[in-house]
């Protein structure tokens, strides 16, 4: 066996609240093209952000042909041959593509100023090896996402990487331009580039890999060669937790129906696949939590904002709300129509960090702690006391600054701001992301109590265990399109793996 | 102070509010020992009242910036609405009762309050354009209001001189305006003081004590967020854009009655920018969420007392310093706002920029004395600021190698 080009010992990435990475070791050999697999948040990203300089480690050490190596930027890594292509493009649209493939390293002429020419000819070779027909000149954002990967292909082969990193580079593309795109590769590996390949999509990997890497909650599970393996072992190594650790609770009694969605459509305008959201159809009951699973972009926070009213309207097909078909303009209509919708990106999307604690859940129904058309400090506090004491919010008052709790507890702040506008159905999205495992656990009692209490709740996640914990039934999307529909004894991590994989 | 949380929101550990009263204090103590006519101790009365009238004039569109701003937009067009706003008032008095106007008499008391309720309607209209083209059109607030304080102005003069031209024998470019009601605004400085008193104690219970007032918070500090926490945030927008036009379309009727003539070409010029100084330097950020009531008055105060301190101590032209100083006391006060918020992490003279900014910094500090001082002050200040930024620079490198 060759000597290995890369080799990473002993990696571990901490982030607030998380270990991304834990110990991490890998190998890379020569020209080949090694596949990484994970669920998300397995580590893949930021094992390869590593590898490529965007991130420094907390511990371990990197060798690069032999030599101890450690990147202070992406500079110094594509300086040493390394070049990553990322999921989302980094590209300045406005730019015209030669101006994007030597961004930061423009030519010059014997005047000092921008040789147009030599980068014109030199982008237009390059993007000749890549089958890629377009023109140098012409304004970077207007061109296709699958053109636009070429031209960071073309950027990191005007650098001479010897490897390149790319992170599921066929997501946003169509059949034809992935098949391209594969053409390249192939190519690639010709010359001797050694391709480090983060995908899904287990038809894509088995193809092209000769060797897969998988990893699952930051660690390092094996590394396989394609002919020792199968694409189910690959799935099942990729999710395979100890099955306790999912131990479902106790049997809920769900009651009538709440909620109902119909051929659900949301168009996605200029984009290949021309939807976000296409036939999906589901019922809610009361005291029922429905989970949704689905990998990144396969449309979960989209299928919770358009019943939410907060997605753009030009969805089609029906929503019924306790049998009434709906069609909420604003969160605002949704709110007062009983539907309460926890964010997906905390920081984003949920938490005024100016506001105290009492002003982030008293938001919602402000109306509720007015004395003689004013808003009374003391009546907001009598307004907030019982969802912070029901969500078991830690807080040293009810006036202490929100960026100063932990994750978990902010969460549970935007749920009791939720749980004052006395919804029937609450949609979490993803609500223990970045959090850690006791408030994880806290949160799943909370969500299990008010669902026994008879709220009707669509839970997302990311993450498999959570979703077979807390569903009584889990559909999965994959896509934009459901794919399946599994009961509580269905539900495996297995096949809901392969639902959203299969898409 | 900083346990107050009757915004129902957190307050910084440093509070610019106390920081401001200390140095309008510092300001005006100044002021009295420098000044060589010493007219803060020989003519208080009349001292005060200037400040007085300047800082109300000021500080009642001050507080309709600041809504803005706290809702997370920006107003650029206050200065022209000022304009506007008078000149409707103007016209409408001029159409209602031609010859009295002509005659320089008495126009009656219903004519002047349709003059000052079409201006307040002016405001309404152009704050709801302003809301329109920010949510509906989504052009970004710097722009909509860009446009409307080019264009306001210009359809103000357009109104006054198509106004003139069809009822006075000549066309003109200013409407003058005489009524009793003007001169007793204009004499009775205190009369614009209660309007922006009670103006400031409005918004500050609307800021803190209402519903709208969280929203405009919440609008300013996370607007997605407030959004999806079922606030129609463009209801919020269009308050705050309405409110702060109809505050400069006040300010719009007391700048007509203290310069007795609606003046378009000149009045109010500029003056959107003091607004937003003002504003910014009483603590409110122009990322939004972040700003009060009692920070802009301060605020206000602060400049108007550091512009006349300024005409004070160098007695002739002082309104030529006024945007000068001005652009300082932001610079100042933001910087020392930042500095206060995150102590000691950041340099103010680093790499190569720092080094390029010092020689820049003491010639601008000398020639400032230098023109208003003598050539010898000029060169001793310019020698002064060039060694003090010197020594910053070293020990900031030092400290920086240390750490």
């Amino acid at each position: 066996m060759a000597e290995p080009v890369i080799s990473m010992q002993g990696i571990t990435k901490r982030f607030p609240g998380v270990v991304a990475l834990d110990n991490v070791s890998l190998d890379v050999l020569p020209g080949e093209l090694l596949a990484i697999c994970g669920e998300n948040g397995a580590g893949k990203s930021t094992l390869m952000k590593i590898l490529s300089g965007v991130y420094q480690p907390d511990a371990g050490s990197m060798t690069l042909a032999g030599e101890t190596v450690r990147f202070a930027n992406t500079r110094a890594a594509e300086e040493a041959g390394i070049a990553i292509i990322h999921q989302e493009l980094a590209l300045v649209d406005d730019l015209p593509v030669l101006a994007n493939v030597f961004l930061g390293r423009e030519r010059r002429n014997r005047f000092g100023l921008l040789d147009e020419r030599s980068m014109a000819r030199e982008t237009a070779r390059l993007l000749e090896t890549l089958e890629c027909g377009v023109s140098p000149s012409v304004r970077t954002g207007s061109l296709r996402v699958g053109d636009q990967q070429l031209i960071e292909i073309a950027k990191a082969l005007s650098l001479d990487a010897r490897i390149l990193v790319m992170d599921e580079p066929t997501s946003a593309l169509t059949e034809s331009e992935s098949a391209r795109l594969e053409r390249v590769i192939a190519s690639l590996l010709a010359r001797g580039t050694t391709i480090l390949y983060i995908s899904h999509k287990m038809e894509e990997v088995f193809r092209l890999a000769d060797r897969i890497t998988v990893l699952r909650d930051g660690q390092t599970v094996r590394t396989l060669t394609k002919e020792e393996t199968s694409p189910r072992e690959i799935t099942s190594l990729m999710v395979g937790r100890d099955i306790d650790d999912a131990s479902a609770m106790p049997a809920r009694s769900p009651a009538e129906p709440v909620l109902e969605v119909k051929g659900l459509h949301l168009p996605w305008p200029g984009h290949v696949r021309g939807y976000r959201l296409d036939d999906v159809s589901l019922q809610l009951r009361r005291g029922e939590v429905l989970g949704v699973a689905g990998l990144m972009g396969a449309g979960r926070t989209e299928l919770l904002e358009t019943i939410f009213g907060a997605s753009d309207p030009t969805w089609r097909g029906e929503i019924r709300l306790r049998g009434q078909s709906v069609r909420f303009a604003h969160p605002s209509e949704a709110c007062a129509a009983g539907i309460a919708m926890v964010t997906e990106d905390r920081k984003r999307l949920g938490l005024f960090p100016d506001f105290d604690v009492a002003a982030n859940v008293s938001l919602s129904s402000l109306e509720r702690a007015r004395r003689g058309g004013l808003v009374s400090r003391k009546a907001e506090e009598e307004l907030v006391a019982e969802p912070i004491r029901a969500t078991g919010v830690k807080t040293p008052g009810p006036h202490a600054a929100i960026t100063g709790l932990s994750g978990g507890n902010q969460q549970k702040c935007i749920i009791g701001r939720w749980l004052l506008t006395q919804p029937e159905v609450l949609l979490l999205d993803d609500p223990t992301r970045g959090i850690d495992v006791g408030a994880k656990a806290e949160l799943y009692a909370l969500i299990d109590r008010l669902c026994r209490e008879g709220l009707g709740v669509i839970l997302t996640s990311s993450e498999l265990p959570e979703l077979l914990t807390l569903s009584d039934r889990v559909i999965v999307l994959a896509e934009g399109r459901l794919t399946a529909e599994l009961s509580r004894s269905e539900a495996t991590e297995q096949r809901i793996m392969e639902a959203a994989t299969g898409g | 102070m900083s346990e107050n949380h009757t915004a129902g929101r957190r307050w910084p550990a440093w509070s610019s509010e106390w920081t401001l009263l200390i140095a309008v204090v510092v300001a005006v103590i100044a002021t009295t020992a420098i000044d060589s006519n010493h007219s803060y101790l020989y003519r208080p009365l009349e001292s005060l009242r200037d400040i007085a009238r300047n800082t109300a004039l000021l500080g009642i569109f001050a507080l309709g910036a600041a809504v803005v701003i706290i809702a997370g937009g920006i107003d650029l067009s206050l200065g022209s609405m000022i304009a506007f706003s008078g000149m409707v008032c103007a016209t409408t008095m001029l159409a209602l009762a031609p010859e009295a106007m002509m005659a320089s008499k008495p126009v009656g008391g219903w004519v002047v309050a349709a003059g000052i309720g079409m201006s307040m309607l002016a405001g309404l209209a152009v704050g709801t354009l302003h809301a329109w083209l920010v949510t509906s059109i989504r052009l970004p607030p710097f722009i909509a209001t860009l446009a409307t304080l080019v264009g306001l102005r210009s359809l103000a003069r357009a109104l006054c001189e198509s106004t003139t031209a069809a009822i006075t024998p000549s066309k003109s470019a200013q409407i003058y305006v005489a009524d009793p009601f003007f001169k007793m605004l204009r004499d009775n400085v205190w009369i614009s003081v209660a309007v922006f008193a009670l103006l400031a104690i409005v918004t500050w219970v609307l800021l803190t004590r209402t519903i709208l007032g969280r929203h405009l918070h919440a609008l300013g500090g996370n607007e997605d967020a407030a959004r999806l926490a079922g606030i129609r945030t463009e209801n919020v927008k269009w308050f705050a854009y309405c409110f702060s036009a109809v505050t400069a379309a006040l300010a719009g009727i007391f700048y007509v009655a203290n310069e007795s003539v609606a003046a378009p070409v000149n009045q109010g010029r500029g003056h959107e920018l003091n607004a937003i100084a003002a504003a910014v330097v009483g603590g409110c950020s122009l990322a939004g969420g972040v700003g009060t009531v009692p920070g802009t008055v301060l605020g206000t105060i602060f400049l108007r007392v550091v512009i006349d301190a300024v005409s004070k101590v160098i007695k002739t032209g002082a309104d030529v310093y006024e945007g000068l100083i001005v652009g300082v006391v932001v610079v100042i006060a933001v910087t020392f706002g930042q500095l206060g918020q995150r102590a000691g992490s950041r340099r103010l003279l680093p790499g190569p920029l720092g080094l390029a900014a010092i020689p820049v910094l003491a010639i601008f500090c000398g020639g400032t004395f230098g023109m208003t001082s003598g050539t010898t002050t000029g060169v001793a200040a310019g020698v002064v600021a060039l060694g003090l930024l010197v020594g910053l620079r070293a020990w900031e490198s030092r400290s920086a190698q240390a750490g």
